[in-house]
């Protein structure tokens, strides 16, 4: 329901028309200009633009641009057109050449085949934004929100085993990246590095990362960048289509199967719904040698959504809920650094184990609940004002391996750990309408409200954190610039609790902060476009970096919070180039991100005795760190029908106020893929076979003596893939993938991957995957 | 349009019924009494064929971090002697106070006390009690010094549910001190 596009209003750009000129020689006259989504921003491509009543159109080129040269002066009108999209007409004066932009808007009621572009949650559109969507997406199913996004450029993942992927954008994660789920802040205990998204992937038909900070339009906390998680506009007076996917993985042994039904009501005019629910359970994973003990996974998620539009106005309501059960690896869970040099000495891991589904201590739980209602509304003079308000119920519980001693409470089988997280958010956004034809713009407001109540062994406290944060974006469209800059102030009051020796100690924090965005967009010519963007974010200390206070089972470390923390400040510079040629693209970018005031955990010279022994202590401590990196991406199609792509994601980090190395800071990894596209046969369909691989190296930039073990050696991973699609019949196709990961059955540790003290990563994983849609 | 305005008052009042969920996470706060900490580990010699008992703690009452551990004592014993050594376990930051020692004797199939004197010379240890599977636990136990010297004494109870085959390998600690040790 991010939809967010609406009926017969539209926005019209005029122009300042150069009539000052002097008479031209009959029929030397023409007009040009830029056809865009009204709301994205984004040039549309293969618009009709024709003049009224002639015989005389053109179709826009891939930057949206046209132009109709040779006419004579006098007065026409102008039509552009294209499906998805309202037609619009403007009437022009000729006497000499003429530039004349459309803004068109979409449609309230979509063909399927039109991208969607949910302008709501749209991004700065002169910071690098990178969309899976399509069949791209497609090949991911099965896979977390986090593995989904593996294959973008600049995108890692921090994982804890295999089945807890968090996403890392630019080096950055967890607090720092934040997650827009259908056009809300996700909130979920994102502190925890083994706290993954609960997200449902198969809610998205598109999902699009934006690199770099980008405070202004998000709010605080997006440093490192942020993720948009969004579902198709809703099918209003469709009739009823749908699809069913089922994965099958033979590493785990995982089954995925997830249907999506939707339509519109007969009887209801302007109405439109869809129910989509997933069910994933999957056992043991195996590296190459071994199974790990406890790694099965089981997950249940539905969601249901409803919408109604009539004319400028629109509402939609959603629900979804997720619900996981994760088995953590029990080799992981270790008492002492005794203990965890033990297993590194050992090289593997002392709990062996066969293939199972169970999920046994220890163990995580968590669902999270959304509830969505936004409504907006299109005022005839090119106004339009959006309200959204949405809950959300985090509950998340971790049950430790120990069972606790004491028959009688051990009998409760009570989680260790209980967090429950209630956040309300409300935005209201107003769209101004367009000023001098050229200038659009929207100034909003977003508040949140969220408490947390936590239960069992003290990690975090209790908080009330409220949150108002008011900002102004404008932007300025020509054929060749695409200026824009904005404004964000947030505020953010913070109220914890926590018991200090049997007694209640409440503390207050006031944090508040101003972000900026400033960035510019050329197109030189049809190929060739540049960008560049500077921005800020600023994240404040969240309250496990403030008030954390003991051993982190897993990592062997006593990590100690510091209250008296200052928010993060970040300063990021982005850039990038991009040619685009019928036969090669590239895609050259380039940031520079300084984070003031950096909150990490530093190694203290003496470790912290307690009664499970010493361990090596770290407190959050603040530093100004700098992030320094390239992304490049090309292809090129050096035969027919076969193309070799490469991804090259390259990142340095700097401890900049002391002179050292940061630790968990991703290597730098090359992709490669050789993809041969098959001729359609029958009604076999966008046939392929590709070829991957992937090198890491190994993370030499690590600060000195501050890890039980270096960073693990260079690895390349092997993968192939296949699919086509069989067109059954008109409303019927059929797609079928399959995928081997770690084809050669590779033995390798990630850096980034928290078991990589314990265990070896996963071994091959082939999967099959069918898609059935039906009624489109 | 009156059906607009109808739709958008029903959404304003669901709204408002969500804001007035609103609470403070502060009412909530409460000492949690089911969560087991181990805050003290006291280790009682008493020397063979006397009455002589010796006792040597570690205490750390508010458990892991906040205040640092207000007791660690150096054990003090005799050259050549034998002595009989038990272990007791508290849990001080309940009230009353906790006896651990009493949950691993009744789940003594899942635990196990190791003790490794370092030299080795300095102190052999003898295992005195059996679990259900004939396994050692080592909540008593005799300790037989050597000649005169110092070293440590690491104590270390192996938590090791359903695995438990009478070395300290399997599992994790629950326990794991290093007393300083003087024999003279």
């Amino acid at each position: 329901m991010p939809s967010f596009r609406h009926s017969l209003l539209f926005l019209l750009l005029t122009l300042l028309s150069l009539t000052a000129h002097a008479q031209q020689p009959a029929c030397e006259c023409f007009v040009k200009g830029v056809v865009k989504d009204q709301h994205t921003g984004q040039p549309i491509v293969g618009a009709t633009v024709l003049i009224v009543g002639q015989n005389n159109g053109v179709f826009t080129d891939e930057n949206g641009r046209y132009e109709l040269r040779n006419l004579c002066p006098g007065n026409y009108t102008l039509e552009c057109r294209i499906i998805g999209y309202n037609p619009f007409q403007q009437k022009v004066d000729l006497t000499a050449g003429h530039e004349e932009n459309f803004n068109l808007l979409e449609q309230e009621v979509h063909l399927k085949d039109v991208e969607i572009t949910a302008h709501r949650t749209d991004a700065p559109s002169s910071q690098p934004l990178t969309t899976i969507s399509g069949a791209d997406l497609d090949k991911t199913r099965g896979q977390t929100l986090g593995e989904s996004l593996k294959g973008v450029t600049g995108v890692t993942t921090l994982q804890t085993g295999s089945s807890i992927a968090k996403p890392v954008i630019h080096g950055l994660h967890s607090n720092r990246v934040l997650i827009m789920n259908n056009g809300i802040r996700q909130e979920g205990q994102q502190w925890g590095s083994e706290h993954a998204p609960e997200i449902d992937p198969f809610i998205a038909t598109r999902i699009s990362v934006v690199k770099g900070a980008a405070g202004v339009r998000y709010g605080s906390d997006a440093i490192g960048g942020v993720i948009l998680v969004e579902p198709e506009e809703l099918p209003v007076d469709k009739p009823i289509t749908g699809e069913l996917n089922a994965v099958g993985f033979s590493n785990g042994r995982q089954g995925v199967l997830s249907g999506t039904v939707q339509g519109g009501l007969n009887f209801v005019k302007g109405f439109g719904w869809r129910a989509q629910g997933t069910i994933k359970r999957g056992g043991n994973i195996r590296t190459p040698d071994y199974f790990l003990d406890n790694t099965g996974i089981s997950e249940n998620n539905f969601s249901l959504a409803a919408g109604y539009r009539n004319k400028g106005l629109g509402i939609d309501v959603f629900y979804s809920r997720f619900d996981t059960q994760i088995g953590i690896f029990s080799g992981s869970h270790i008492g002492s650094v005794t203990d965890l040099l033990n297993v590194i000495k050992n090289g593997e891991p002392f709990v062996k184990s066969g293939f199972s589904y169970a999920i046994n201590r220890p163990n995580q739980n968590a669902t999270h609940e959304l509830v969505k209602a936004e409504t907006h509304y299109h005022f005839k003079n090119g106004n339009r004002v959006q309200w959204t308000f949405a809950r959300q119920y985090n509950n998340r519980n971790e049950f430790d391996l120990h069972r606790p001693r004491n028959d009688s409470i051990a009998a409760l089988n009570h989680p260790e750990l209980t967090f429950k997280l209630t956040s309300l958010t409300n935005d209201v956004v107003w769209d101004h309408k367009p000023v001098a034809g050229k200038i659009t713009g929207q100034i909003g407001v977003s508040t949140l409200y969220q408490y947390n109540l936590m239960s069992g062994r003290p990690l975090i406290p209790n908080f009330n954190q409220f949150n108002a944060g008011l900002f102004w974006i404008e932007r300025y469209v020509t054929a060749k610039w695409e200026l824009e800059a904005g404004l964000r102030y947030d505020y953010r009051t913070l109220k914890t609790y926590r018991i200090v020796n049997r007694e209640k100690i409440a503390d207050q924090f006031d944090f508040s902060n101003f972000s900026g965005t400033a960035g510019a967009t050329r197109n030189f010519s049809e190929r060739l476009s540049a960008r560049l963007n500077v921005g800020t974010a600023w994240r404040a200390p969240n309250v496990s970096e403030l008030f954390s206070d003991g051993v982190h089972h897993g990592a062997a470390a006593y990590e100690k919070g510091d209250a008296t923390l200052q928010p993060e400040k970040a300063l990021n510079s982005i850039a990038s180039v991009k040619y685009a040629a019928p036969k090669w693209s590239i895609e050259l970018g380039g940031y520079y991100n300084y984070i003031f005031d950096f909150i990490y955990l530093k190694p203290q010279p003496e470790p912290i005795l307690t009664i499970r022994g010493a361990f090596p202590y770290f407190k959050y401590t603040q530093t100004d760190a700098s992030f320094k990196g390239i992304d490049v991406s090309g292809s090129w199609e050096f035969a027919k029908r076969t193309t070799v792509s490469s991804k090259l994601t390259y990142l340095r980090v700097y401890d900049e106020r002391n002179d050292g190395y940061l630790v968990m800071i991703p290597p730098n990894r090359l992709d490669n893929a050789l993809k041969y596209q098959l001729a359609d046969r029958g009604k076999w369909k966008d046939g392929f076979i590709s070829v991957g691989n992937l090198l890491v190296a190994e993370q030499k930039r690590v600060p000195a003596n501050s890890d039980f073990l270096p960073p693990p050696k260079a690895y390349s991973l092997w993968s192939l893939q296949a699919g086509a699609t069989l067109k059954v019949s008109e409303k019927q196709h059929l797609e079928i993938g399959i995928n081997v990961q770690n084809l050669f059955n590779t033995i390798y540790r990630d850096y980034l991957n928290r078991f990589r003290y314990y265990a070896d990563d996963m071994g091959r994983n082939a999967s099959l995957r069918l898609k059935w849609k039906f009624g489109a | 349009m009156k059906m607009n305005r109808k739709l958008t008052w029903m959404l304003l009042a669901a709204m408002t019924t969500a804001f007035v969920q609103c609470k403070d996470s502060g009412d909530e706060v409460e000492p949690d009494d089911e969560n087991e900490l181990i805050t003290s580990v006291t280790l009682k010699f008493t020397e063979q064929g006397t009455s002589n008992v010796s006792t040597f703690s570690y205490k750390d009452a508010d458990g892991d971090g906040g205040n640092a551990p207000t007791k660690f004592d150096t054990i003090a014993l005799k050259p050549n002697t034998t002595y009989t050594l038990a272990v007791e376990l508290l849990d001080e930051s309940k009230s009353p106070v906790d006896d651990i020692t009493k949950e691993v004797a009744e789940e003594s199939d899942e635990h196990l006390f190791v003790y490794t004197p370092s030299p080795a010379a300095l102190l052999t240890y003898t295992y005195g009690d059996k679990d259900k599977n004939n396994y050692p636990i080592g909540l008593t136990g005799s300790a037989k010094t050597g000649a005169a010297g110092n070293g440590t004494l690491k104590v270390q109870l192996r938590h090791q549910p359903g695995a438990k085959n009478g070395t300290p390998t399997p599992g994790s600690d629950d326990v794991n001190l290093d007393f300083q040790l003087k024999v003279k």
